[in-house]
């Protein structure tokens, strides 16, 4: 059995050099495809991770009647932040959200009018954040509820549109995603079975002399994951390479963390070997079964 | 225990020749009696061989040929004769549509995809084209045969050099095919055919491609193989050959054996 490897092995090795413009062709399709794929993979991260960035940003905010003891709107926020679908509760007083009504209108060039007034109109607001955006209605029922809120500001109309956009750009994404490694896969299968056609002549000897299916097989299987290993180690050094322009890039505009690069890395990595070491052998077993079925 | 086991063995005593019986009947396949006992001695038995390819074209009509061990038989008939389907059959390259091919006393349509290889060293083939490795050496193409079939590493080596010194290769043996004669090539194709130790040898137009003194040489050989108790079966077209060996001549002409004589020649002789 170790001796039927090491055979398969190094059978595998020396005809991956031995036929060394097929194989090398088989390689750079190989990294062509995997770069391909990988820049998807990050642009579908990076979409994931700006997507759950809007979502994050939806909230309830709930107006509090301005006649409500502080007491009472302490006491709210505790019981509120204690709701199991609640992430965080945070209150803005209305002198707090005057200051952030100017701050807009001076975003929006708007010429302030409240410095007209002689008393602060705005009421002052609770705001939830969720823990999973779809998940408000209980929430809302609660807040509706309590005296001390005035209403609730409509937040189901928000929460769909921002959901049906991210879920759509999710699917697309996976359905791209999906379309170039069936693409992938075409191409590697044929330019393997371009390889393999090539020693069709050995094939048919190692047959011949009377060598068994898996003894002519494995040297092959071999040959097409020793493919699929350099084709994604040397797509991961090139990503890993574009790493930092791709890191800022990504940074400034899906506005993810840093820190979520460290495990895009690793799935990156995951993918790119699992897919070319899995597309090598799958090409060579369906290149290679064509001829054992004789 | 103890009774329990005579029980156990007259139970078996008494229901043992019953069931033999039936089990030797429902073994043995109808019409296929070859395939339990096969006929004295003999390496190959076609029985009553059909082959009918998917598009109708029959290639062979109910062929019978027996070889026996030791045999060395000169296959002839004109090109499409069926000579090369024939051969097909023999290492299960395709499979009879009716009668039976029996390879040393196995059904060769009933062996299992595991067993095929192994039946197929018990034959060495021989082409017109050598069908050689150029990339590898005379010594490595020799070894290939072996090492794919997995052979213990140890045993590659003395064999590979017997049967090179056994064609007169053994100073060629770190030689390319490139770098030899046609001649030299064939008698490389021949060692790779014995180095399995094979019941029989397969020639397929052995001297199609090489000129007259060359291909007496390959028969020479041959010959010589065979006075080794190799049985050969060869296809040819060499007329001159096959008329002055005055060996067994086997006439294919459109799918069936139209002659079978022992020390015969080419052409039929009336």
């Amino acid at each position: 059995m170790i001796s039927f490897i090491g055979f398969s092995l190094k059978r595998a090795w020396l005809g991956f050099w031995r036929n060394s413009v097929m194989s090398l062709a088989a390689t750079a399709t190989m990294i062509f495809m995997l770069v391909l794929l990988s820049c998807f993979f990050v642009i579908l991260t990076g979409l994931n991770a700006g997507l759950q960035f809007v979502e994050q940003k939806v909230q309830i905010v709930a107006d509090v009647r301005t006649s409500a003891p502080d007491l009472a709107i302490a006491s709210l926020r505790d019981r509120v932040a204690a709701l199991p679908e609640v992430a965080s509760v945070e209150y803005v007083d209305p002198t707090e959200a005057l200051r952030r009504f100017r701050v807009r209108l001076a975003q929006q060039g708007r010429e302030d009018l409240t410095q007209y007034l002689d008393s602060n109109p705005l009421p002052g607001s609770i705001e939830v954040k969720l823990k999973d955006p779809q998940v408000f209605g209980n929430v809302v029922e609660f807040l509706r509820a309590d005296p001390t809120i005035q209403r609730v500001q409509e937040v189901q109309t928000l929460i769909d549109r921002v959901l049906t956009v991210t879920n759509l750009l999710r699917t697309g994404g996976l359905v791209v995603l999906g379309l170039v490694g069936i693409v992938v896969l075409f191409i590697i299968i044929n330019t393997i079975r371009l390889a393999v056609v090539a020693r069709a002549e050995e094939i048919e000897i190692m047959r011949l002399v009377g060598a068994s299916d898996a003894f002519i097989r494995w040297p092959f299987i071999f040959e097409g994951a020793l493919v699929g290993l350099l084709g994604a180690a040397i797509t991961l050094g090139l990503m890993a390479l574009a790493a930092d322009p791709l890191g800022r890039v990504m940074t400034s505009f899906f506005e993810v963390l840093p820190l979520q690069l460290g495990s895009l890395g690793r799935d990156l990595t995951v993918v790119v070997l699992g897919t070319g070491v899995g597309l090598g052998v799958l090409g060579s077993w369906v290149s290679v079964r064509s001829y054992l079925l004789k | 225990m103890a009774p329990d086991r005579t029980a156990a063995s007259e139970h078996m005593m008494t229901q043992a020749p019953p069931r033999a019986a039936a089990r030797s009947y429902r073994e043995r396949p109808v019409g296929l009696a070859q395939t339990e006992a096969p006929v004295e001695g003999a390496v190959l038995v076609l029985h009553s061989v059909t082959k009918t390819f998917p598009n109708g074209n029959t290639a062979l009509r109910d062929v019978e040929l027996v070889v026996p061990e030791g045999d060395f038989v000169f296959l002839v008939g004109p090109s499409g004769a069926g000579k090369s389907t024939l051969i097909k059959l023999l290492i299960r390259d395709e499979i009879a549509t009716e009668g039976a091919v029996i390879l040393d006393g196995h059904d060769v349509a009933r062996l299992s995809r595991r067993q095929v290889p192994r039946i197929r060293r018990k034959i060495g083939i021989i082409f017109q084209d050598f069908k050689l490795l150029p990339t590898k050496t005379v010594w490595e193409n020799v070894a290939f045969a072996l090492e794919v079939t997995g052979t213990p590493r140890r045993q590659i080596a003395p064999a590979v050099d017997r049967v090179l010194s056994l064609v007169g290769l053994a100073a060629q043996a770190q030689q390319l095919p490139g770098q030899l004669s046609g001649g030299e090539q064939q008698r490389t194709a021949i060692a790779r055919a014995l180095v399995h130790d094979p019941r029989l040898v397969i020639a397929d137009e052995p001297t199609g491609n090489l000129d007259p003194l060359i291909s007496w040489e390959i028969i020479q050989l041959l010959l010589r193989i065979n006075e080794l108790g190799v049985t050969v079966l060869m296809a040819t077209h060499n007329a001159e050959i096959v008329t002055a060996l005055r060996k067994r001549v086997v006439a294919l002409e459109d799918g069936r054996i139209i002659r079978d004589e022992i020390g015969a020649a080419y052409h039929r002789e009336d």
